[in-house]
């Protein structure tokens, strides 16, 4: 990955036209319902403005190349989890919130940087990449006794953990992505994918929803909004296989699982967090979309099973 | 099991901007590592720029709740009264400033809620209530307040008249009151120039003054404003460079 193979990568390029044409279709719906249809949309296009925002910031970091993509994607998990701790309270202690920017600081090292091993050079070090979680862990219950507390440390404990492996690790699986071969129609696929699904979740729910889905977590949600989201997750593989020209059937079926259900799934998780915490956002930081967390929420959950299921049939690198 | 972490921080739902403007500010990692870093840069070039000096440091060593005031003709002025505190003790040292200047633009907000941890000081309306939040940020222990009695920047480099108000922050509360007298920013940085100038700088810090005994009407804080304002004129060096 890098600005001159970008130019000419005809993935990258594609989906360059991919979103500016779902943009501009997405505007052009919303305009009609705002000046045909005289409908309150002013919430919508608060939310569309921004998704205009953060794809622009999205290209620019993917078109920039491998480094840049990493460093995004890391300072990106630096500040979801940053909101995580703050909703959560875990920001109060500061020694463990250090220590889960550490962690953090270090999945992205080790995806920028290559094995000292290594039999031929390959961008990224998977092996220690994978191995973070357990040095995370062991920095995390090591504050505690360094610290000789005991009293509300599990909480602490838990949180830290939580917010490191998942937010941190999990979600780090999206820029270790940018090391594989094939990684402009990966990245660029899953993004789209989930954020495409999310707002079928949405839109289906709005038009079709009757009844709840899980109204102890999201009252919003719907079957309806559910079951269109999953659809639509479904047939994308197949309408943007050029993505993944080696993928079979059940590859794409697969795909489309992950996507439908997985990045519901994930938008549920921080649901549940949230409920339990007592907020509706995660922070304001997103003008239309709550927080950071609140926009990555099904990427979190889906990039890495997607990278794993991906690279369980074919070798990323 | 019982829940130690009481919740949420208490500016969970206001957006990054809305976080700076809001007093007293929730304590931020990446703000304080900022202060850290500007302060650290700004004392070296307080130091090369305008050979920084700053005497009778000892006066400030206390560990208690602190007021420090101070005469006022250059930004540079709140600069060397934080470049004169412990660097731990940055994050809880406020200087106190004009909401409707610095709180309005955006570089000038990033500026006093970052670098200078600047508490929003309101000169025309609701002054009272600012009053109010000082004398409670001062019941914290290791509180230092930061205050320019004359209420802006003087304009010949002579020390103005002092706002009552300072006799009502201090009045009647066991708090240390410190003047202290800043020579040689009026050359160094005047109102309305747009860049600093190089020149020698001085900060002169004064014993510290307790107000504990005194009453709080109105008559007892003017006399201490006109205490105050006298000792800090009395601390101007002889032959100051102004």
């Amino acid at each position: 990955m890098s600005p001159q193979i970008a130019l000419h990568d005809p993935i990258f390029r594609a989906y360059f036209w991919i979103v500016l044409i779902s943009l501009a279709v997405a505007g052009a719906i919303l305009g009609f319902l705002r000046f045909v249809l005289k409908k309150e949309t002013a919430s919508m296009f608060k939310t569309y403005w921004s998704w205009i925002f953060i794809a622009g910031i999205g290209f620019i970091v993917v078109f920039l190349g491998r480094i840049p993509t990493i460093v995004g994607v890391t300072f990106l998990a630096l500040y979801a989890f940053k909101e995580f701790a703050r909703a959560s309270g875990l920001y109060r202690d500061s020694w463990m919130t250090v220590a889960v920017y550490a962690g953090i600081l270090t999945v992205g090292i080790a995806s920028l940087i290559s094995d000292p091993r290594g039999k031929e050079p390959a961008p990224g070090w998977y092996g220690f990449f994978g191995a973070v979680p357990a040095f995370a862990i062991a920095l995390i219950l090591f504050i505690p006794i360094l610290r000789n507390r005991a009293r509300g440390e599990l909480q602490r404990i838990a949180l830290a953990i939580i917010g490191f492996v998942y937010i941190g690790w999990m979600f780090g699986h999206l820029g270790f992505m940018a090391n594989a071969r094939n990684a402009y129609g990966l990245i660029c696929y899953i993004i789209f994918a989930t954020a495409l699904t999310d707002v079928a979740a949405f839109t289906f729910g709005k038009i079709f929803g009757r009844h709840p889905f899980r109204s102890e977590i999201s009252p919003n949600k719907t079957w309806e909004g559910a079951f269109g989201a999953l659809g639509v997750a479904m047939i994308l593989p197949w309408l943007l296989r050029f993505s993944f020209p080696f993928f079979g059937t059940w590859q794409l079926i697969l795909t489309g699982l992950i996507v439908g259900i997985g990045g519901q799934l994930g938008d549920l998780s921080i649901s549940v967090i949230k409920r339990d915490i007592g907020t509706k956002d995660m922070a304001a930081t997103i003008s239309g979309h709550g927080g950071i967390l609140d926009r990555i929420d099904s990427l979190v959950y889906a990039a890495p099973l997607f990278m794993h299921m991906a690279g369980y049939y074919y070798p990323l690198r | 099991m019982k829940r130690w972490l009481n919740g949420s921080v208490r500016d969970v739902d206001q957006a990054p901007i809305d976080r700076l403007r809001r007093f007293p500010r929730e304590p931020d990692i990446l703000v304080d590592g900022l202060r850290s870093l500007g302060a650290l840069i700004i004392r070296g070039l307080l130091h090369v720029y305008n050979d920084f000096e700053i005497i009778g440091h000892e006066n400030l060593r206390t560990n208690r709740s602190l007021v420090i005031v101070a005469n006022h003709c250059s930004h540079i002025d709140t600069l060397c009264l934080l470049a004169a505190l412990p660097l731990r003790k940055l994050h809880r040292a406020f200087p106190a400033a004009a909401s409707d200047y610095f709180f309005q633009s955006l570089p000038r907000l990033w500026a006093a809620a970052i670098l200078v941890n600047a508490l929003p000081f309101a000169r025309q309306a609701r002054i009272r209530q600012t009053l109010l939040l000082c004398r409670e940020l001062l019941a914290n222990p290791g509180t230092i307040l930061i205050i320019f009695p004359e209420g802006t920047r003087s304009t010949t480099g002579e020390v103005g008249e002092f706002k009552s108000g300072i006799g009502a922050v201090v009045a009647g509360r066991d708090v240390a009151v410190v003047p202290s007298f800043i020579d040689g920013s009026f050359k160094a940085w005047p109102k309305g120039k747009r860049f600093p100038r190089p020149g020698k700088v001085r900060l002169i810090v004064g014993t510290a003054r307790n107000y504990r005994d005194r009453g709080t009407d109105k008559t007892d804080m003017c006399a201490i404003t006109a205490e105050l304002r006298d000792a800090v004129n009395q601390l101007r060096p002889v032959n100051g460079s102004d």
